[in-house]
């Protein structure tokens, strides 16, 4: 393994604590105490992902985020406090991978640092393939357009062609509830399958391949009175 | 320093001198107004060469003074120098007397008369006929042009004294809707520019307070944070049981979660609008926040309104946690829309909240007495207050059959 991680972190103490724990994981890390440090290790060092919190003390982090993806396409994850003024929307949109607030689970850092470097490499390999860009990610699941399969950390979900339909619809409009009807209208040119009709029936079957307990869903969710929902804000 | 009475009076003061030059003015110009005393003299010296000397008799003095009463149409009489009547004609006339020096004006019964030396000492008194007053068109139009050449003058100085008070009633209320760097104009250097002064000394502090109070709270939520963070990892690497991990580990979720609340509530207390407006579907947003807890139904009607659809999050969310933390289960959300306003409803089916605790229900850090959950630091509700009001709307307690909050947000 021993992926290099690059810190860029003010807090010292933090920083050290985060290098043990990620060290026992088995990743080499590099720290820089403030953000020209950071960028110059960037230059410098052959480093995999780059962590960095958004407050550092000679500049913005938004603005070392900026700079590093001038550079080079490395993933960024970014730290932040939670209520922050810069929301990750912000983060998101200066061309960070990915975001974690503070205080974060530690388990959830390794989880986010896996997840990113498991996609770069993915998507380094998809480039060499080319084309295949468009995925939908909403946290652990992840839709790809192009070969219309659903992966569910990592894993495949054998998804008809009509439920991926169904999926795709709810997921293209996450945080809209979306009435029967209007599921029906997008997902009006598949081939139906003779044996169901209803619309409720998929989404019970769909639960049961991407949902972690069908019962207490977290992904597709029932609104009575209007329809479904796909959640936005996935874990 | 020049005071505001002194201006006042000094306006009042000038008014009259002003008064006073332009009735003169007038008058001037109207009457033409000779030498006080020389008429007299000079009425003396004429009728001195007109009436015949002392020596003359009596009958051919009393004569004269009958020719003279005729041709004039006046009452006069003739004295001695000692005041002893030579002769008279017309109605009677009083004596000068003994220790006049000079002629003048008398005040008599039948009006008034005039009082004329002659040279050789004797005295004419003369009484004319009242025909020529002053006309009182010319006596009104004299005192209106006075008027109004006052008005006239003292507009602008009563002007300038109001119009520096309006400009800082302006001040006053643009700081209170709540532009901090309104500021006025300070002119002079009267009572009225010192509290135009003392007003920008205030509301400048004013300004600085919330800044530092913007900064810190720029500032807070990383700086409370990064120990919290440094806690949790700490707590990785140590040896201990799991249970106690996981113990601390929910201890330090909840000091996380009052840390948001407390930094949300101040800063929704110190903006003064919404930082992010787009499209939420209030219905989504509800089956998202419901599903993150047990036996917890979203129905209604679709409803999308304009909204910072994190904060309106925060609002279900808390809700929510609210009915499941004090509450008892099947909680139920319901999205209507009602005449212009989205009505949300979270109903929970514990017990009925006494009408006394109700009122403080929504304030900080409140929490209904003799209730058994200790969780929660009692910022919740008031945060669903805030966040409602920061939408236009506001948040209420109804009682059903079991704890009923209410929440209407404008559509627009």
């Amino acid at each position: 393994m021993d992926e290099c991680v690059l810190l860029i972190e003010d807090d010292t103490r933090l920083a050290g604590m985060v290098s043990e724990y990620l060290g026992k994981a088995g990743y080499r890390v590099l720290h820089a105490d403030n953000g020209a440090r950071g960028l110059a290790l960037h230059e410098r060092e052959p480093v995999d992902v780059v962590i960095l919190d958004l407050m550092l003390p000679d500049s913005d982090g938004l603005d070392i985020c900026r700079r590093i993806r001038a550079q080079s396409d490395r993933p960024i994850l970014m730290l932040t406090a939670r209520g922050d003024p810069m929301d990750r929307v912000v983060g998101l949109e200066m061309g960070a991978d990915d975001y974690l607030p503070k205080p974060f689970e530690p388990r959830e850092l390794l989880a986010r640092l896996r997840a990113i470097l498991r996609r770069s490499r993915g998507a380094a390999k998809a480039q060499d393939d080319k084309g295949a860009s468009d995925v939908l990610r909403f946290g652990r699941l992840e839709i790809d357009l192009g070969a219309r399969d659903v992966k569910l950390d990592g894993t495949p979900c054998p998804l008809t062609g009509y439920q991926f339909a169904l999926l795709l619809a709810l997921a293209q409009h996450a945080g809209r509830v979306m009435s029967r009807d209007a599921l029906m209208d997008a997902v009006k040119g598949e081939q139906f399958e003779a044996f169901d009709r209803s619309i409720d029936v998929h989404v019970s079957r769909i639960r049961a391949l991407i949902e972690d307990d069908p019962r207490k869903p977290k992904r597709i969710l029932t609104v009575r009175g209007i329809g479904y929902v796909f959640a936005k804000a996935q874990d | 320093m020049r005071r505001l009475y002194l201006q006042v009076y000094l306006t009042i003061v000038a008014s009259l001198l002003l008064v006073v030059l332009t009735g003169g003015f007038v008058w001037h110009l109207v009457a033409g107004m000779p030498p006080f005393n020389q008429p007299f003299v000079v009425a003396g010296e004429v009728i001195g060469e007109l009436v015949p000397p002392v020596s003359a008799s009596v009958q051919e003095q009393q004569h004269v003074i009958d020719r003279l009463a005729a041709r004039l149409e006046a009452d006069l009489a003739l004295f001695g120098a000692n005041g002893e009547p030579i002769a008279a004609a017309g109605r009677p006339l009083p004596a000068p007397k003994r220790n006049a020096k000079s002629g003048g004006w008398l005040r008599t019964s039948a009006g008034p008369a005039v009082l004329i030396a002659l040279p050789d000492g004797r005295w004419l008194t003369a009484r004319l006929p009242l025909r020529q007053r002053p006309s009182p068109l010319m006596l009104i139009a004299v005192l209106g042009a006075v008027a109004l050449a006052v008005a006239v003058a003292a507009r602008p100085v009563a002007r300038r004294l109001t119009r520096r008070l309006e400009r800082l009633q302006h001040g006053v209320e643009s700081l209170g809707a709540g532009d901090l760097a309104a500021r006025v104009k300070v002119e002079g250097r009267d009572e009225v520019a010192q509290l135009a002064q003392s007003f920008n000394q205030a509301a400048a502090r004013i300004e600085s307070l919330v800044d530092t109070h913007k900064m810190l709270l720029a500032n807070a939520s990383h700086e409370l944070r990064t120990p919290l963070t440094r806690i949790r990892l700490g707590l990785e690497l140590v040896d201990a049981q799991a249970e106690r991990k996981a113990e601390l580990a929910r201890d330090i979720a909840e000091l996380d979660q009052l840390v948001d609340e407390i930094l949300l509530t101040s800063r929704l207390d110190a903006a003064t609008s919404l930082d992010v407006r787009e499209e939420v579907d209030l219905a989504a947003l509800a089956a998202e926040e419901s599903a993150r807890c047990e036996d917890c139904t979203v129905s209604g009607q679709p409803v999308t309104l304009r909204g910072d659809p994190t904060l309106l999050r925060r609002m279900l969310r808390n809700l929510i946690a609210n009915a499941s933390l004090h509450g008892r289960p099947p909680i139920e959300v319901t999205i209507e829309q009602q005449a212009g306003q989205a009505v949300l409803r979270v109903r929970d089916n514990g017990p009925v909240i006494a009408a006394e605790a109700r009122e403080r229900l929504f304030s900080p850090f409140y929490r209904v007495p003799g209730r058994a959950g200790t969780q929660g630091a009692g910022l919740g509700l008031a945060l669903v207050k805030q966040i409602a009001r920061r939408h236009g709307g506001d948040a209420v307690y109804e009682p059903e059959r079991g704890s009923c909050f209410k929440v209407s947000l404008p559509l627009r």
